[in-house]
């Protein structure tokens, strides 16, 4: 049956091919944007697991992603310390690594922390070669994986940031996510480059973030409330209140995605039913001399069936197999930048195909039953 | 053998009721080779259709071999229409994008026959057509009477009761209309296939043992004992 069902497909080459081909670019956009969403919600997993082993304290009117409403005193960082609780309140100092820097992946920044109390924090990233920042540190650096690669960097080696130099002592793992696009530095670092850049703007005793470690057993949660309740003036970012900004952020790309699998699925739907009437139609008296001989009504729905889920299924193919080749290309053209814009995952590969197949056999089900339920006599009536 | 009872079919086309078959009592023997004639509309066509089971009487009886029809699920009058009847009709009698053996294999799959014995009974009955050596040709490069000479080896491979032609030579020049009711006539002599061909050619009636008549729904004449030989050209080869 199957072969039969591909020589009748094979009868209307042009149709069947455009009816593919509708396919494929549905399937097309489908596979780029599904790598494009599996890379971002890598990253969505990575800030999640860098997020969600601490506190962040951040000035009132602020989010994650930064916000305008200037900085905290470092006098928080006592008040914060003094929280039944908490084990270290980190002050920290980020900045952009490159003014205006945009594009694809996460900002690269330096990330400046208090190394006297950023011990647990530093180490929540493995280390790959060399060691974390210790207490004392000055002038010294440990990359992230990302930025070891941009620089070429080796320990022991020198990079410059912001135009000092500044001895690279470790680099971590790849973490897939924020971390490795950050430079870590010292605290007072951070603040002294930021100084030198902006020579008009007096920063002294300030932090951007304070980050705090919980005691061992203690609830994350319920310390973020208490921290909340005694310190005033700022914003207590949970763990919890992270994965809600982090979910929304991948909420509106997944919406995108939704979309274009809804707009495929109604171009495509629509086009192999329309494919699957014409097919129909025309052989309607092959139906009924089918059915005069002895098809079973299964029989000829089956075929009808089968043939609409093979147009499917090969425009799914086809559309996957272009859009891998698609990410590929692109990946490399931006390989130069270290900066992988799609990940493709077994989801991106198996995942429209599938879609492709089950929407082809669904489109196939109205023309199929009409075609199985044809009456022999009026089949072959038909003219 | 197939008996008719009083069957009737009524059409209604708006207000108008139309009997294309009017109460017939129609009795087939088996190794009969008969003709159904009658002039346009005058039913023979909704006759073939209903002792082919391909359409339901409005009233009345079929039975095929002792089996009545009139109680049977449109899935049990197909499973009987595979196993006991097989049809020729005038036109569209191939499927085009298969081969004259696949063609002739089709009711075998129908009946879940396996394939090498599928095979082996298809090339059978193209042997008993003479056109073992087109088995592989699609319909498209055959010549009009060998597709009709393919249609008959299709209708005989099940070895079926009865084998109901719908104009089998409508389509077909004197020659090879000649060429396919003499092997439809050989066939039943030698094999004692019974068949049952609807026509209007006189030239194909003529050939028949028995011929039923029609007019408007009602047998006009059922006349038997004819027999006359069908003298066909000189074997030239058949006419594209």
């Amino acid at each position: 049956m199957f072969k039969y069902v591909l020589r009748n497909m094979w009868r209307r080459k042009a149709r069947t091919f455009l009816t593919v081909f509708g396919i494929v670019v549905g399937i097309f956009a489908l596979t780029v944007l599904g790598a494009l969403s599996a890379r971002l919600n890598q990253q969505v997993k990575g800030a999640r697991d860098w997020y969600s082993s601490k506190i962040s304290v951040v000035p009132a009117g602020s989010s994650l992603f930064g916000g305008d409403s200037g900085y905290l005193e470092l006098s928080k960082v006592a008040e914060i310390q003094a929280v039944p609780g908490v084990k270290n309140a980190i002050a920290g100092f980020g900045l952009p690594l490159e003014e205006g820097s945009t594009g694809f992946g996460t900002p690269e920044f330096i990330i400046g922390a208090d190394l006297s109390q950023a011990e647990d924090e530093l180490n929540l990233i493995k280390i790959k070669e060399g060691r974390i920042l210790q207490d004392g540190d000055q002038g010294k650096v440990v990359l992230g994986s990302t930025l070891a690669e941009k620089f070429d960097a080796k320990v022991g080696g020198t990079v410059q940031l912001k135009g000092e130099p500044f001895e690279v002592v470790g680099i971590y793992e790849p973490t897939l996510s924020a971390p490795d696009s950050f430079a870590f530095v010292s605290y007072e670092d951070a603040l002294n480059l930021f100084r030198a850049a902006n020579p008009y703007f007096q920063v002294d005793n300030i932090a951007a973030t304070i980050d705090v470690i919980p005691q061992p057993g203690v609830d994350m949660e319920e310390l973020a409330q208490r921290i909340d309740e005694s310190v005033e003036g700022v914003k207590v970012i949970s763990p919890a209140e992270a994965e809600k900004q982090i979910s929304q952020f991948s909420l509106i790309f997944n919406a995108i995605l939704l979309g274009i699998g809804f707009i495929a699925l109604v171009v495509g739907g629509l086009s192999i039913i329309n494919t699957m009437i014409m097919s129909v139609s025309e052989r309607t008296q092959e139906i009924g001399l089918k059915k005069a001989i002895g098809a079973e009504t299964g029989s000829v729905l089956s075929e009808y069936l089968l043939e609409s889920a093979l147009i499917g299924f090969s425009g799914g193919l086809i559309g996957m197999l272009l859009g891998l080749l698609a990410v590929f290309l692109l990946n490399n053209a931006t390989a130069s930048n270290q900066v992988a814009v799609f990940t493709i995952t077994w989801m991106v590969i198996v995942g429209p195909v599938v879609f492709a197949t089950v929407l082809g056999t669904a489109a196939g089900l109205f023309p199929a039953f009409r075609a199985a339920r044809l009456k022999p006599v009026d089949a072959l009536k038909e003219d | 053998m197939i008996v008719t009872r009083g069957i009737t079919k009524v059409y209604n086309i708006g207000p108008v009721e139309i009997k294309a078959v009017d109460g017939l009592d129609i009795s087939i023997e088996a190794g009969e080779f008969l003709s159904i004639v009658g002039p346009s509309g005058s039913g023979k066509t909704t006759l073939l259709h209903l002792i082919g089971l391909l359409d339901v009487p409005t009233s009345g009886s079929v039975s095929i071999d002792g089996q009545e029809a009139g109680a049977l699920s449109p899935k049990e009058l197909t499973r009987l229409r595979r196993e006991k009847l097989g049809f020729v009709f005038q036109e569209f009698n191939l499927l085009p994008v298969l081969g004259a053996r696949e063609n002739v294999e089709l009711p075998l799959r129908y009946l879940k026959v396996p394939s090498q014995e599928r095979h082996r009974r298809a090339m059978e009955a193209l042997e008993m057509v003479g056109l073992t050596n087109r088995a592989d040709n699609r319909p498209s490069q055959l010549s009009g009477g060998e597709r009709q000479r393919v249609a008959i080896a299709r209708a005989l491979v099940t070895d079926p009761v009865l084998v109901l032609a719908d104009e089998p030579t409508g389509e077909l020049d004197t020659h090879n209309t000649c060429k396919v009711i003499e092997l439809m006539r050989d066939l039943n002599r030698e094999t004692g296939q019974t068949f049952a061909i609807v026509t209007h050619d006189s030239m194909v009636a003529d050939y028949t043992r028995r011929v039923i008549t029609l007019r408007d729904g009602k047998v006009e004449s059922d006349i038997a004992g004819l027999e006359k030989d069908p003298v066909c050209e000189a074997d030239a080869e058949d006419i594209r």
